[in-house]
């Protein structure tokens, strides 16, 4: 089993070579991150002081109108009307991402099961048809899904946004992966104690598949977090999540780019999966590290 | 253990979804799909305008539902069709975009609801892209209802043209040489965003003698002689006097903001970003129409129509229009274009007191309308998105230096005939 | 292969239903909202539909190969056959003209994200795979962008591509670049723009399956390798990169994947490109389904870009699945 600390196993570069790779390191990381650190100053500049040659980053001062203005102009965060709490993008973008990782963390430890525990005939076959998940463009099927979530009578709710995803073919294909790593002997101990299928799987294949399982959890949240073309289609007013908040900030088209406001949108809306990964950043990759994906 | 927590927050999930569920309501709801376009708190007012509403009538529910651009609203509007959704009563979209809606049947003519007595009132050029003959009878139905208009302004920074001894540029000479005499390092003497190019470029075609269409849905003037000159005569700003960046100009967003800041002296720009550039420039700020060739002053219409959807029953429909009525009285134009910059589309608002206070403290305003009677019909015709990516390519090409603007024109024509042909 | 005790036997033998209700809640998900729109969509492929032209009847041929004149609706709808296919892959008609320019622009772009963000991942995974305090910010650094909205991401490289004072402008311009700047409307180099920026959010996401791999190399390779006195440079072309081989298939998957099927920078930064020539398959289908309301078009290259992306990752899966029972 792998270990918890980090090593240095592969290709460990030579002492006079060394500061070479960390300037490597430091160069490509600061042009990765210029970005967003560009986005995060502008967010904080004042709306009136116009981008121009030369002056692209500080404003005069630094601001939060832009946030202000931001969250007036598009409901991300609850408010409170009547003693109640109003409808945001907040509550539902978390309503869809969580109730969709939830449904996965439970279909695809199944699905993923069966293709490995068991040998049965059309394996193959169901196999690559779950795969084709992966391959068909969920943009090219908007139409004819959006006909199905209609006659689910499901329009407008963050159910609609979530249910396409409730089997998962890229989870499934990582979770089979994950589950053939489990040593036979482990599962053949078992076999013998008399373990009924559910035992197996949630004593001796789950355990060591569990970073698989964050790692993909992850990518999943991250993933619908952001998705845009399909929630545009299948939500009204009801259930739109925080990518409908951005789109009114990036089309502004009468007046011009207001870079400051799409910059303070965006932020809004990336923050708390850029803070959730900036605290578990080690426990994140070290589940991917350890998830056996290779 | 963990299952337990697992099937803890699934549950919870599962309840709030089926609390999330809207309860059903008695009163007729008039629903609208709305383009967010301008970052004044457009939704704020139009809540407002729903609250008062509300308050004046019962038994009506004004349900204002936003989305991103113009074509959202219309795909969405589109897409829910197609799949039998729910209908909205009424979507604000590009008054262009008739035939494209009509022909889809995704909306429905106001004949059987506007007097012309109620027509009369707006600005005539409002209509000129509401009117399609569907029926094939000889006489247009009525599709659009102005509501989100504006035009192509030239800005000029008054200032600037004081200090240089120069006077407003009159024709197409004098702005030439103004926005030569006005280049300096720093600074461009104009900008016409020219990435996406007909709407800017249709007031130089029209103040050259031709607009790029007519009445008709089927007919286009691309290779007209007036036509070229003005596409020549944007090569000529860059290439023979040296006022404007070389080529394409892929600035539409950056544009008021430099010409706020002083980066420009002169931009071709919408009217909806004049709030805009009145609230942050420290200059004082002029606006015409385009000049024209030989002097003139030429624009162009722009921006939305409210259109009745097609397939909603009587009762809503008959609801929707009510609240148009409403909605298109004089009082609201001019409060509504006081609040964001669009024009106020009915002629009658102008005598309001709240209009002529405003249009006293923002002279530009009575500038900006006055030329309104030279404004030109925005380009639509039939498969119009086939139709403009054959303009767009040419105008590209010559800008791009690739071609002239005769050979470009002539096979704009060409093209664009050819995609007309099965409709005529 | 040994036959083990808990496994049920098929040919001739009880068959358990237990697997298929396993694998029923995800496939039925599967077919719902995958399979049986897709064979809608094939359906469609074969129907003439212009919803955006007028019920009007013309002695037309449609403009499509191998359909007949006749009086006809030049909305539609009409069933025309395979003629969408028939003039796609002719060069002569307008959608042969389109569907060879897309198709191009689409692999041109597959090949050099794929490949760009995938060597750049496994540089990435090289340089953060190691101890040191600083190193998880580096991890950030380079991983943050994965989880960026695209449409975000796009905005902000749509800024950075402003001529003249954009700072990938001014950063071009710092090594002397004097050619044309307006990048995302510029037909040579709209297409560069949109794979600088996917390469930029994807390199980042691929690294971490690099990373992971490279957790679960043999240290005594190495170990004997240093003894032999290998350099650094050696040990990564012969040991590292060899041993990596499954990982740079799976990762090769996801990568062609995400560069056929994600056109969101597509719609903030080269939609005003009118003329097409940096239009990517998915952003043409896009397109021609709800711009030009082209449906039989849309829906027929829609199949042809499912066929593509069935072949290129079964052939991936094949060889990768070969790989672990040859190992096996």
């Amino acid at each position: 089993m792998s270990t918890a600390s980090m090593s240095i196993r592969p290709a460990k570069p030579r002492s006079y070579s060394k500061w070479f790779v960390n300037a490597l390191t430091i160069v490509l990381c600061i042009l990765w991150a210029i970005p967003i650190l560009w986005a995060i100053v502008v967010s904080l500049r004042p709306r009136s002081d116009a981008l121009g040659r030369g002056d692209i980053w500080f404003g005069q001062y630094l601001t939060t109108e832009s946030y202000q203005i931001v969250n007036e102009l598009a409901p991300f965060f609850p408010r409170i009307e009547d003693g109640r709490l109003t409808g945001s993008y907040y509550q539902n973008t978390l309503q869809y991402v969580l109730t969709t990782l939830g449904v996965q963390l439970i279909t695809i430890p199944l699905a993923a099961f069966a293709f490995v525990h068991f040998e049965f005939p059309g394996k193959k076959i169901l196999f690559y048809l779950i795969l084709s998940q992966m391959m068909i463009p969920t943009a090219s099927l908007l139409v004819p899904n959006f006909v199905t979530i209609r006659e689910m009578g499901l329009y407008d709710t963050t159910l609609a946004i979530a249910i396409p995803y409730f089997g998962s073919a890229f989870g499934t294909f990582l979770m089979r992966q994950a589950f053939l790593e489990v040593p036979r002997e482990l599962v053949e101990a078992g076999q013998i104690d008399g373990c009924r299928w559910y035992h197996l799987l949630w004593h001796v294949y789950l355990p060591p598949s569990r970073p698989t399982l964050i790692a993909f959890g992850l990518v999943s949240v991250s993933f619908h977090w952001n998705s845009l073309l399909w929630p545009l289609v299948v939500t009204s007013d009801n259930a739109r999540p925080l990518t409908m908040g951005l789109l009114r900030f990036t089309q502004l088209t009468d007046i011009g780019a207001q870079w400051s406001l799409i910059m303070a949108a965006t932020l809004i809306i990336v923050a708390p999966l850029l803070l959730i990964f900036l605290v578990f950043q080690r426990q994140f990759i070290q589940s991917f590290m350890h998830s056996g994906i290779k | 253990m963990k299952n337990r927590r697992l099937i803890i927050v699934f549950v919870t999930f599962a309840l709030l979804l089926t609390l999330g569920v809207v309860q059903a309501q008695d009163a007729t709801v008039v629903q609208i799909f709305f383009p967010i376009a301008v970052d004044s708190p457009v939704t704020e007012i139009l809540n407002g305008y729903a609250e008062a509403y509300e308050a004046e009538h019962s038994g009506v529910d004004i349900q204002w539902s936003f989305e991103g651009g113009y074509a959202d609203v219309k795909n969405r509007l589109l897409t829910v069709k197609e799949g039998g959704g729910d209908l909205p009563a009424l979507a604000i979209m590009l008054a262009t975009d008739i035939y494209d809606l009509v022909n889809a049947e995704a909306v429905q003519s106001w004949d059987a609801f506007a007097s012309d007595e109620y027509l009369a009132d707006f600005t005539p050029t409002w209509l000129s892209n509401s009117y399609y003959d569907y029926d094939g009878d000889g006489t247009g139905e009525l599709y659009g209802l102005p509501f989100q208009r504006s035009t192509v302004l030239l800005y000029y920074n008054a200032d600037l043209l004081d200090e240089a001894g120069l006077s407003v540029p009159a024709n197409w000479d004098e702005l030439a040489s103004a926005a030569q005499a006005l280049t300096t390092d720093a600074r461009e003497g104009i900008l016409i965003p020219n990435s996406w190019p007909y709407w800017v470029f249709q007031p130089f075609a029209a103040g050259a003698g031709q607009n790029i269409v007519s009445e008709s849905d089927v007919d286009v003037f691309f290779d007209n002689e007036g036509v070229i000159s003005a596409l020549q005569y944007w090569v000529d700003l860059y290439q023979v006097y040296g006022a404007t960046p070389d080529g394409v100009q892929d600035n539409w967003g950056d544009a008021p903001g430099l010409f706020a800041d002083g980066a420009a002296a002169m931009i071709v720009h919408s009217s909806g970003s004049l709030r805009s550039i009145l609230s942050n420039a420290d200059f004082t700020v002029g606006v015409s129409g385009v000049p024209g060739k030989d002097g003139g002053s030429y624009t162009v219409t722009g921006g939305g129509n409210l259109y009745l959807v097609a397939g909603i029953d009587d009762a809503t429909a008959q609801a929707a229009w009510d609240f148009v009525q409403w909605l298109t009285e004089p009082a609201q134009t001019v409060d509504w274009s006081i609040q964001t910059g669009y024009y106020n589309t009915r002629d009658s608002g102008f005598e309001l007191d709240a209009w002529k206070e405003y249009a006293e403290a923002n002279p530009q305003v009575d500038e900006s309308r006055a030329m309104l009677d030279s404004a030109v019909r925005e380009f639509s015709v039939q498969s119009l998105g086939d139709v403009r990516n054959v303009l767009h390519t040419q105008i590209l090409a010559v800008l791009n230096g690739e071609t002239d603007p005769a050979a470009a024109m002539a096979a704009a024509q060409e093209g664009a005939d050819a995609i007309l042909a099965i409709f005529k | 292969m040994a036959a083990h005790p808990w496994t049920p036997r098929w040919r001739g033998k009880r068959v358990s239903p237990l697997p298929y209700l396993l694998i029923l809640p995800t496939l039925a998900f599967v077919v719902l909202f995958t399979i049986y729109p897709t064979f809608q969509v094939i359906r469609s492929s074969q129907v003439y539909y212009h919803p955006n032209r007028p019920d009007r009847t013309r002695e037309s041929d449609l403009n499509l190969p191998g359909v007949a004149v006749e009086s006809r609706s030049i909305r539609g709808p009409h069933d025309v056959g395979l003629a969408y296919f028939r003039a796609m892959f002719d060069p002569t008609t307008e959608e042969g003209t389109i569907f060879f320019r897309v198709l191009g622009n689409t692999l041109v772009y597959a090949a050099v994200t794929v490949s760009a963000s995938m060597a750049l991942a496994f540089l990435f995974a090289m340089l953060v795979n190691r101890a040191a305090k600083w190193i998880g910010l580096a991890r950030i650094a380079l991983f943050y962008p994965t989880m960026l909205p695209m449409v975000s991401a796009a905005t902000i490289w749509l800024f950075f591509f402003t001529p003249d004072y954009g700072l990938f402008n001014s950063a071009l311009q710092v090594f002397g670049y004097t050619g044309p700047q307006n990048w995302v409307i510029n037909k040579d180099l709209a297409l560069g723009s949109l794979m600088i920026v996917a390469i930029w959010k994807d390199a980042g996401y691929l690294m971490i399956f690099y990373l992971a791999g490279m957790q679960n190399l043999p240290s005594e390779i190495y170990e004997a390798a240093d003894l032999d006195g290998a350099s650094w440079w050696v040990k990564t072309i012969r040991i590292t990169l060899p041993l990596l081989r499954r990982t740079t298939l799976f990762v090769s998957v996801v990568a062609i994947i995400s560069a056929f099927q994600n056109i969101d920078h597509a719609l903030v930064l080269t939609y005003q490109l009118v003329s097409g020539e940096a239009d990517l398959l998915l952003y043409e289908i896009y397109k021609q389904r709800f711009v030009l309301q082209n449906y039989g078009f849309a829906n027929a290259l829609t199949v042809v870009m499912i066929l593509l992306l069935l072949v290129f990752t079964l052939s991936n899966f094949f060889l990768s699945e070969r790989s672990t029972e040859a190992r096996a």
